[in-house]
């Protein structure tokens, strides 16, 4: 039993730490991004490489980090020169080219039989230990990205960003250059995914091209808008009802008898659906803010 | 020689259907300033309702296309009034988070229902005539004549009636046309039951074509996007342009890529014609940036 909520606790912690990155980019500098498990892949993929591969894990948890926020570099280039919808269409765009080129290249990442044994975090310590010691780690990290978030939004740095959300034009106006900052947000968010899906690798240890579908970048932005983009509260917050979501589908199930488990995701992705719809008409600013305002 | 001439042929056919999503998302992105997303799950709803429309026993495909064309005008209608309507003074992610939660609607009730097995249209099969090497399936021919019918009606509807004018009036300047009188609702009205009625009418095209299953429509989704970037937002005639020339690069990509990189190869289209020249070939800049 502790087990489970061990392993739902690592789940939890690595969605934060997707949400977190996401409200980096959105919900601070505006940037959407549609793209999300496209950076969570090339971490996961990095990551698991390289471990298969003989490398230290620290060092494919870097190599992870750094190739997935440094994969985001020219579509935060190319963000700077494009409204945001366009952008929401490239990144999504991305995220499918990544994974269909996850799919085709075999001679690297096997294809659709996807990449088995990824060696575990802390294996010395055994089985039951080593998800304890991982979920301690997260915790650890995912504080500490959210304290910095924090730490960053009262920064002048943060008003910065905040500003080129609100009102870009007013801000260059006022003689600040806000691209440079906009593409390091950028990577920086994304670069937060590639560490999440590395440590989603080395958990799960094993992954193929249809775990990392469009559907898990909408379960974060479904997270991150429950729980109201732009603070850290609201990401974290938004993860936890998202979880409550995730698996509590899994229990509602057995509730009711004559759904096969393929009508179940579909179910599932109906939800997900609604509460995308729902929450935009509804509760523009999170389910947890009076306020019906943007 | 040979090969080229065909995936050439294909490209143009494809490049026809995949006009009509374009279509459909380039006058909503002119007027309702917001991509569609659910433009796909739209031809999924039509093509889904056509091969239902057959199972219950409508035999002519032309009787089930107009039943799925109706239905699925309903939904887009619907859905502006229900959702998109309401958005419309919010920001412009708004509406496309919105756009992507009804697609995720509609591809699941088409799921949890029809299941996730291809299904196929009753068409008579044909076999291929061959003109020294060069193929060509009647079926792919009807098609072709299909698609380019309906452009042709689309565009008659948008360049000779009164309809058509006060809609490229309103995308091209809201305010003017405000001010000159021109009835939103009723115009809002028309626009997303056109909307409905092409998406599924390209929908079943597509389905023909090939098979219909649940991520039909979400799969051309990009396609018709690149389509309609490259053509130029808010341009009818260069989603149509967009959507030949990026079908054709397509299918001509497949010697080389394989077929399953067709749709990394519009994604590449799209990302360069951004990057080169974001007004696409004939569209205006200011609705870019």
């Amino acid at each position: 039993m502790i087990a489970y909520f061990v392993a739902i606790g690592i789940v939890s912690l690595i969605y934060a730490l997707l949400a977190l990155g996401l409200n980096l980019q959105f919900g601070l500098t505006r940037l959407v991004n549609f793209g999300i498990v496209a950076f969570f892949a090339i971490g996961a993929y990095t990551s698991a490489l390289l471990a298969l591969a003989g490398v230290p894990l620290v060092i494919s948890f870097v190599c992870a980090t750094l190739l997935a926020g440094l994969a985001a570099l020219p579509i935060g280039l190319l963000s700077l020169r494009l409204r945001e919808d366009y952008l929401a269409i490239v990144t999504l765009g991305f995220s499918e080219a990544v994974r269909i080129t996850i799919q085709q290249e075999e001679w690297l990442t096997k294809g659709v039989q996807g990449l088995p044994g990824i060696p575990k975090f802390f294996a010395s310590l055994g089985a039951s230990q080593s998800d304890n010691a991982l979920f301690v780690l997260l915790l650890a990290l995912t504080a500490l990205v959210a304290w910095g978030t924090v730490r960053l939004t009262r920064s002048p740095l943060g008003r910065l960003l905040r500003a080129i959300g609100d009102d870009e034009p007013a801000l260059m106006a006022l003689g600040k250059d806000p691209t440079k900052f906009k593409v390091q947000i950028f990577m920086l968010g994304a670069a937060l995914a590639g560490l999440a899906g590395a440590f989603y690798a080395h958990f799960i240890t094993f992954i193929s091209p249809e775990q990392f579908i469009p559907l898990v970048t909408f379960y974060v932005w479904m997270g991150l808008i429950m729980g109201g983009s732009g603070t850290v509260r609201g990401a974290l917050g938004g993860t936890i009802l998202l979880m409550i979501f995730l698996e509590g589908s899994r229990f509602i199930k057995d509730w009711i008898p004559g759904v096969s488990e393929v009508q179940m995701a579909s179910v599932r992705l109906a939800a997900v659906g609604l509460a995308l719809i729902l929450v935009t008409l509804y509760r523009p600013n999170g389910l947890f803010s009076g306020r019906t305002k943007t | 020689m040979i090969q080229f001439l065909n995936l050439l042929i294909n490209g143009v056919i494809e490049g026809l259907v995949v006009a009509l999503p374009a279509l459909a998302m380039t006058l909503v992105m002119g007027v309702n300033r917001f991509p569609n997303a659910a433009t796909g799950d739209f031809m999924t709803a039509g093509a889904y309702t056509a091969v239902i429309m057959q199972t219950l026993g409508v035999s002519s495909l032309l009787g089930a296309t107009v039943v799925a064309a109706l239905g699925t005008a309903v939904i887009s209608v619907l859905s502006y009034e229900l959702i998109f309507k309401k958005l419309a003074r919010q920001p412009m992610i708004a509406s496309l988070l919105a756009a992507i939660g009804l697609g995720f609607l509609l591809r699941s009730v088409i799921s949890f229902f029809a299941g996730h097995d291809q299904r196929n249209f009753q068409v008579p099969l044909v076999r291929a005539w061959n003109f020294d090497g060069i193929r060509l399936l009647p079926s792919d021919l009807n098609i072709a004549a299909a698609a380019l019918v309906c452009l042709l009606l689309v565009f008659l509807l948008l360049y000779k009636t009164s309809f058509g004018r006060q809609l490229r009036a309103v995308s091209d300047n809201p305010d003017l046309a405000r001010a000159s009188g021109i009835r939103a609702r009723s115009l809002m009205i028309g626009l997303w039951l056109l909307v409905g009625i092409i998406s599924a009418i390209g929908g079943v095209l597509l389905g023909m074509k090939a098979v219909v299953m649940p991520e039909l429509g979400w799969d051309h989704l990009l396609p018709a996007f690149a389509a309609m970037v490259l053509g130029g937002i808010g341009s009818p005639v260069g989603a149509v342009l967009g959507a030949l020339i990026m079908c054709v690069a397509q299918e001509l990509s497949v010697p080389l890529l394989g077929p399953s990189y067709k749709l990394v190869l519009s994604f590449g289209v799209l990302a360069l014609v951004l990057l080169i020249r974001p007004s696409g070939l004939m569209g205006r800049t200011e609705l870019v940036r």
